[in-house]
């Protein structure tokens, strides 16, 4: 990268905030995912003022900047393209404000999620969007890919759990959205932000929702001869009126996997198990807890146990949370899935899995969000083998098919980022992503905000926003407040 | 602006793409303003060919439902289409195994709630006038009642949406799974945004299993602040109560069926001001079994001075609901304003509301959300000495002046003649300059709602 322009970042953010040497940049040329590609230089902001600073440079010198947070990403969303500036929040990590009357975290985007709980759990209250990357993955994160979790079930994903938000625009201008009130007069835009995967502005501020622990939590464990028992549970607990606050499943041989990892307590000749979590006032808890505890066995459960104490609770947990790590420890690689399925097509899907599977002659482990429908296949496989990595993408993209027929989603937690930007034109028309390209660009009107994300770059793309990323495109006319033109 | 069309050849034009059938006059008036013609297109593909039609040449269009929500917002430039989204109706999809529902824009939020009955679900919203409110309208106004308390509004259930742009085109967002981050959430965008950005043809939900049994407790206080410390009880308590409502001493007088009133401009209260109105009210509605709502009894304790269930507990809360058609079938010329607060500030807006009330001659009443600061204020004109346009204008300013910052209250309804003096929308957190960058990357033209909403 321009040496001028690493000064000026250095100038702006200070000496040991910019890293431009090789081997440092190859410490942020990955996430969690698949994709890689190194920047140009990396800086670490401390303040808003400094975002705003690095982003006029940026907009001036039309260079591409992509935030990043922990780099727990799963779809390349805070991977560079080209020589890129990546910009990490990293070190605005302080929790601002922790306002209990109020029920709510006013936070910097570099802080972690389960710090954030930690912090405000002595107060009886915590951030409730849990995704299993929590001990790293930052809220700032969390806001640009919408992330959810196991607990989401309940109490909803990121989005629903946010209400202001301080943004920094491509052109370096701090702009509000939302605030300590749930909702405000006007459009939305704390809500249509979320979820934008740093493609719309770099978030600096974020006011979070508290929740309040419940009074009483339990957790069972079904366990399962056949797989398609427990994906019938999942239908019949859903339709018999009792929502968990988590609904999770893991196939047999990710039970073995996790069970060679960590001793969760999850048999190891299960077909599969459910992780089922039930919150609340003490009287509400016990009561369903028997309701699905009767469902988990009319479905043909083997057992269902119950969690004894918080220790053996948290046990099994710690097996769902480590899953992917202890896949890791049995693969060189693999390839995490984040389709979703209207629930009732559970049982399909998970044959459907099976037979690719078998086709590709690949394992392909399955841990996932069941009350949601929002399935992690993870395909196991040798990078170092062009064969099986070239059938780990055939087995993807089946899967995904597969997905897509019952009118799911390509992905429901992970992000579409760099990864599954392919996929979009099989969910959405070029109408639809030309309107979402058009709102796009009323906040980046120049792609130097994390481009070519998201959507994929289309004809209309070129027509509206010109060659990525150095665009030229006609300025869009400021207005007076009040009027609009006719 | 003019248009080159002359009215016949538009009639000739709509009626080419709808049907003569569809096309109408209507002497329905928006804040003053007869809509031109009533289209009612019959597809989203119609609904497209005729904003086109309107885009090509400049011609102001309101989408319109059921025609409950209509006089919220400021004086429309003018109307030269009414597009009725009505005969767009149908349920497109249900499969209750998998909680959700898909539906057509036009349909009645009742019609589609009887459907999900029968399989004891629903869409847990109740906005007032159901029964012909449509869903698109609901979502259009961001319509909530008190079930918001727990289960948020229409954006936490709208998990996809089909709209129709100026220029046409039939767009989607989000799909039809209760869990989706595939591509930019439109269905934000489009909640609340008073039709001003798109036409909404389509909506999916995510539907709840609908509660088996609930209680009403209702809790009477001395004042304001007794009231907001039994708030405080609760939030520290386990209860999680479905709803929670806070009720001004005045509002009870509106929360039963109207009295039949011949001139609404000469209905007020006996002795208004005289009346030694003191008692605050939280009511709280519990769901759960006969065991959980005896927790609730026990922690509430002395605190209840009543309970509801069956039949009168549901009317209840459906006057809760229509609290602000109950104002205004009384006084024609009410003052509604709908307020967007944190927690805390709940206690301030109502203090300011009684305060700032009296100088302009208008009586307040007050019932809302305590949990999550949506409250529903009424101004009753004083019918011995009714305020000016001005004054109307003047309370609204004085009472936003007092509330905490960060808050924002828009007034949901206000004789048409004192709009003119003050912005309707008032002040809002959210950047109002890239809520219009919003609006003219997708009608550049301003076709839609032009002069109604924020944007």
């Amino acid at each position: 990268m321009d040496f001028s322009i690493i000064r000026q970042l250095r100038k702006i953010a200070g000496k040991d905030a910019v890293l431009d040497r090789p081997e440092e940049l190859m410490l942020y040329e990955y996430d969690a995912g698949v994709d890689k590609h190194r920047p140009g230089a990396v800086v670490f902001a401390q303040t808003t003022q400094q975002v705003s600073q690095i982003m006029r440079l940026a907009n001036d010198r039309k260079i591409p900047v992509v935030p990043r947070g922990a780099g727990t990403g799963l779809s390349g969303g805070a991977i560079a393209r080209r020589e890129a500036i990546v910009l990490s929040l990293a070190r605005m990590n302080r929790i601002l404000e922790i306002d209990v009357p109020n029920q709510r975290a006013v936070v910097q985007p570099g802080v972690v999620n389960l710090e954030l709980s930690n912090a405000t759990a002595k107060y009886g209250y915590y951030y409730a969007p849990d995704p299993s990357s929590q001990k790293a993955c930052t809220i700032g994160g969390n806001v640009s890919e919408n992330s959810g979790g196991p607990h989401t079930l309940a109490l909803g994903v990121t989005v629903n759990h946010v209400t202001g938000l301080e943004i920094v625009l491509p052109n370096g201008k701090v702009i509000e959205f939302g605030g300590k009130a749930q909702d405000s007069t006007g459009l939305d835009l704390t809500g249509f932000f979320v979820g934008s995967e740093g493609t719309m502005g770099v978030v600096t501020e974020i006011t979070v929702k508290l929740t309040k622990l419940p009074e009483h939590v339990t957790t069972l464990l079904g366990i399962y001869n056949t797989v398609e028992d427990a994906a019938n549970t999942v239908v019949a607990i859903t339709q018999s009126g009792v929502t968990p606050a988590a609904l999770e499943m893991l196939d047999g041989w990710m039970v073995r996997c996790v069970e060679a990892n960590v001793h969760a307590g999850y048999p190891e000749d299960a077909a599969a198990v459910l992780l089922i979590e039930l919150e609340g006032m003490k009287e509400a808890v016990e009561e369903q807890a028997e309701a699905v505890s009767a469902v988990c066995m009319q479905q043909k459960a083997r057992e269902v146990r119950r969690a004894r104490d918080e220790k053996q609770r948290q046990l099994l947990w710690l097996g769902r949370k480590t899953a992917f790590g202890a896949v890791g420890r049995v693969s060189p690689s693999y390839y995490t899935q984040d389709g979703v399925i209207p629930r009732t097509k559970v049982p399909y899907t998970l044959a459907e899995i099976e037979r690719i599977s078998k086709k590709y002659g690949l394992i392909i482990g399955n841990v996932f969000h069941a009350g949601d429908g929002n399935l992690h296949p993870l395909i196991l496989f040798d990078a170092r083998d062009p064969k099986q990595t070239e059938n780990s993408r055939k087995a993807a993209k089946e899967i995904m098919a597969c997905c897509l027929s019952f009118g799911g989603s390509i992905t429901g937690e992970h992000g579409v980022g760099m990864e599954k930007m392919g996929l979009m034109t099989a969910m959405f028309t070029e109408d639809d992503l030309e309107v979402m390209v058009r709102l796009r660009n009323a906040f980046n009107p120049e792609s130097i905000l994390n481009p070519q994300k998201v959507i994929p770059d289309l004809h209309f793309c070129r027509e509206i926003t010109g060659p990525l990323p150095k665009a030229k495109v006609e300025p869009v006319a400021e207005v007076p407040a009040g009027r609009m033109p006719v | 602006m003019s248009t080159v069309t002359s009215p016949a050849s538009l009639d000739r034009d709509l009626a080419t793409i709808v049907g003569d059938a569809h096309i109408r006059r209507t002497a329905f008036e928006i804040n003053g303003v007869i809509p031109a013609i009533v289209v009612s297109p019959g597809s989203p593909d119609e609904v497209g060919a005729v904003l086109r039609l309107a885009n090509d040449r400049g011609l102001v269009v309101a989408p319109a439902g059921g025609l409950t929500q209509q006089q919220i917002g400021g004086v429309p430039e003018r109307i030269d289409i009414l597009l009725s989204t009505t005969r767009l109706n149908k349920i497109e999809q249900y499969d209750p195994g998998d909680l959700t529902i898909s539906v057509a824009a036009g349909m009645p939020f009742a019609q589609m709630q009887r459907t999900l009955r029968e399989h004891h679900q629903w869409v847990p919203c109740d906005a007032a006038n159901l029964d012909h409110a449509t869903i698109g309208g609901l979502l259009a106004t961001a319509a909530s009642g008190p079930l918001k308390s727990t289960f948020g509004h229409m954006r936490d259930f709208c998990i996809g949406v089909q709209f129709v742009t100026t220029d046409g085109k039939v767009v989607k967002g989000g799909g039809r799974v209760v869990k989706n981050v595939a591509g930019y959430d439109l269905m934000k965008l489009l909640t609340g945004s008073y039709g001003s950005l798109a036409v909404i043809t389509g909506v999916n939900f995510k539907v709840f299993p609908r509660p088996r049994q609930t209680r009403t407790f209702v809790c009477s206080f001395g004042s304001l602040d007794e009231a907001l410390k039994f708030r405080a009880f609760i939030f520290q308590s386990p209860l999680t109560p479905m709803c929670m409502e806070i009720i001004s001493p005045r509002a009870p007088e509106y929360l039963h069926d109207p009295a039949p009133v011949h001139d609404p401009d000469e209905y007020a209260p006996e002795e208004p001001l005289s009346l030694p109105a003191v008692e605050w009210q939280i009511v709280l509605r519990a769901a759960g079994s006969d065991n959980v709502l005896g927790r609730y009894a026990r922690e509430l304790g002395s605190a209840v001075a009543r309970t509801l269930e069956g039949a009168a507990e549901e009317q209840y809360w459906s006057w809760i609901s229509h609290f602000e058609r109950s104002v205004l079938s009384r006084h024609r010329n009410g003052l509604i304003i709908y307020t967007h607060l944190a927690i805390q500030s709940v206690g301030p807006a109502l203090q300011a509301l009684e305060r700032a009330a009296p100088d302009y001659n208008l009586i307040p009443a007050a019932v809302g959300r305590a949990a999550t600061g949506h409250l529903v204020l009424a101004l009753m004109p004083l019918s011995v000495d009714p305020p000016s346009a001005m004054q109307y204008a003047n309370c609204v300013s004085a009472f936003r002046g007092m509330l905490p910052p960060g808050s924002s209250a828009e007034v949901a309804h206000c004789p048409v003649e004192a709009k003119p003096h003050f912005d309707v929308w008032g002040t809002t957190p959210t950047d109002v300059n890239m809520m219009r960058a919003v609006k003219r990357a997708i009608d550049p033209k301003n076709i839609l709602n032009r002069g109604r909403f924020i944007v």
